[in-house]
């Protein structure tokens, strides 16, 4: 995790960090969402962008979409949840980077095989996971919404969004940011070799993302005993490690 | 005009010093997580009102009112299904907008530039909040770029409003691709030019703008400690 620090000493990367951030949040504030139920959940096509950034930019698509996150909470809702809210974007957009290089060390982020498509589908799901969980059981826990009704508007919204128009952008943008040296892979240094740390972290990142999502449902639900809050830590902080380790 | 939510007054309240204000969010976001019942909540809402008033920002609540008042009915209602508790899901309603008016008013006396020189001085290195900063200062420049490909898009027969939920979605992909390839084009040149002007040759540096911590500072953070005593002892 170490070229989440060491990237702010590269200027390209402090530039990339800035426009990912910017575009997020523009792409966020005009593009009128569309709702599902009106008032209560919508689709966001901004919700792409943190995926396409990571597996583009690496570490600087995840400050950038945690910045851009931050910057929409400018426009008014500024409040206790911009805190999680920055986490959970930091997360949405430094997994996939993570998770792809340890599925496919060494492949371009183009998904042309069938392969590919099922690791890019795995990448999107632990991604929006990992967002949407931290999130939620920070807001449940503060006691503003429902973990519940928080985590699988936010997973299904950024799993669905990313899935349908991640590829077409990857496969679009891709020739064009690698002519103009943009790459993550063209500024910084990517390990092609899996070690036993790395190993450990995907195991903690697949208990933090699905065992979070299922005991908080059945924790909100009244399944489980206990308040979220408390019943989460352990999950939330595997998901930390992990997310360190891989 | 500007696109944030910033508003030129010269009040007691907008002459605070970046990290007071600061801390007068994080403490009011404390104080308003400190009570699960409506009373004190309504209670620190009505000072919010009067700080709101003093810092002739009430304006900016017109804005966003509409916001609150979805936000304030839907949160009743998904509290009241969940745990069956009107008195809790109230509160909870109530906090979520206190929180949001914490937050509005805080972006009502606060420059771009003074939140993040706030946030150097608590020591936030300077490249990370250059990063930011120029981040806020290229958004207004991206919604107009957006919003240029939108029209031209949509003089060109694109409808956003049709269609199932694949086909809505799939509809932004012209939209997207032209605003992200024409927000990254200049990126390189755009380090080239910091890199050209100095930029991160020096660790320690100046800065145009210079805060001092006063009198006001102290007395505004003694104001809020004295609220949080009465509220505590109170409730």
């Amino acid at each position: 995790m170490k070229e989440v620090f060491t990237m702010w000493k590269n200027t390209k990367m402090v530039v990339l960090t800035a426009i990912c951030g910017a575009v997020y949040a523009a792409v966020l504030i005009p593009f009128k969402p569309i709702p599902l139920i009106p008032g209560f959940t919508e689709i966001r096509p901004a919700s792409v962008l943190p995926v396409v950034f990571s597996l583009f930019f690496g570490p600087a698509g995840a400050w950038g979409s945690a910045f851009g996150n931050l910057i929409g909470d400018f426009f008014g809702t500024l409040g206790i949840g911009s805190i999680f809210g920055f986490f959970g974007n930091f997360l949405y957009g430094y997994l996939p980077c993570k998770v792809w290089s340890y599925l496919s060390p060494q492949t371009e982020p183009l998904i042309n095989h069938p392969a590919l498509w099922l690791k890019y589908i795995f990448t999107v799901l632990i991604a929006s996971l990992g967002c949407a969980i931290p999130i939620s059981w920070g807001i449940d826990w503060v006691g503003l919404i429902p973990f519940s009704v928080l985590a699988n508007i936010i997973f299904l919204n950024n799993f669905f969004v990313s899935l349908i128009l991640g590829p077409i952008l990857l496969f679009t943008l891709y020739p064009r940011f690698k002519k103009w040296n943009l790459l993550y892979s063209q500024i910084g240094e990517i390990t092609s070799e899996k070690t036993f740390l790395q190993n450990i972290g995907f195991i903690f990142i697949l208990i933090g993302c699905f065992g979070g999502l299922l005991v908080g449902n059945l924790t909100s639900l009244g399944h489980f005993t206990g308040k979220i809050g408390i019943n989460l830590i352990p999950l939330i902080f595997s998901l930390i490690l992990g997310t360190i380790l891989i | 005009m500007s696109i944030y939510l910033y508003l030129e007054r010269n009040t007691f309240i907008h002459r605070l010093h970046p990290v007071t204000k600061i801390f007068l969010l994080l403490l009011f976001f404390i104080l308003l997580l400190l009570f699960s019942s409506p009373l004190p909540i309504i209670l620190v809402t009505f000072f919010l009102l009067l700080v709101s008033a003093f810092s002739r920002s009430i304006s900016n609540l017109r804005k966003i009112w509409k916001l609150m008042f979805i936000l304030f009915t839907f949160t009743i209602i998904l509290w009241t299904i969940f745990l069956k508790n009107l008195n809790y899901a109230l509160a909870m309603a109530l906090r979520l907008n206190a929180l949001i008016f914490t937050g509005l008013i805080f972006l009502s006396v606060t420059r771009i530039e003074e939140f993040t020189y706030g946030l150097n001085k608590l020591g936030l290195p300077f490249r990370v909040s250059f990063a930011l900063t120029l981040a806020f200062r290229l958004v207004p420049s991206f919604i107009l770029s957006a919003q240029t490909t939108i029209q031209a898009q949509k003089s060109r027969g694109l409808d956003l409003e049709t269609g199932n939920l694949v086909q809505r979605i799939k509809k932004f992909i012209p939209l997207l691709i032209p605003i992200l390839a024409t927000s990254l084009r200049n990126a390189e040149l755009l380090a080239i030019a910091l890199e050209c002007k100095g930029f991160g040759i020096k660790k320690k540096r100046t800065s145009y703008l210079d805060y001092k911590f006063g009198r006001n500072d102290f007395l505004t953070l003694l104001t809020i400690f004295l609220l949080y005593f009465l509220l505590l002892k109170i409730f």
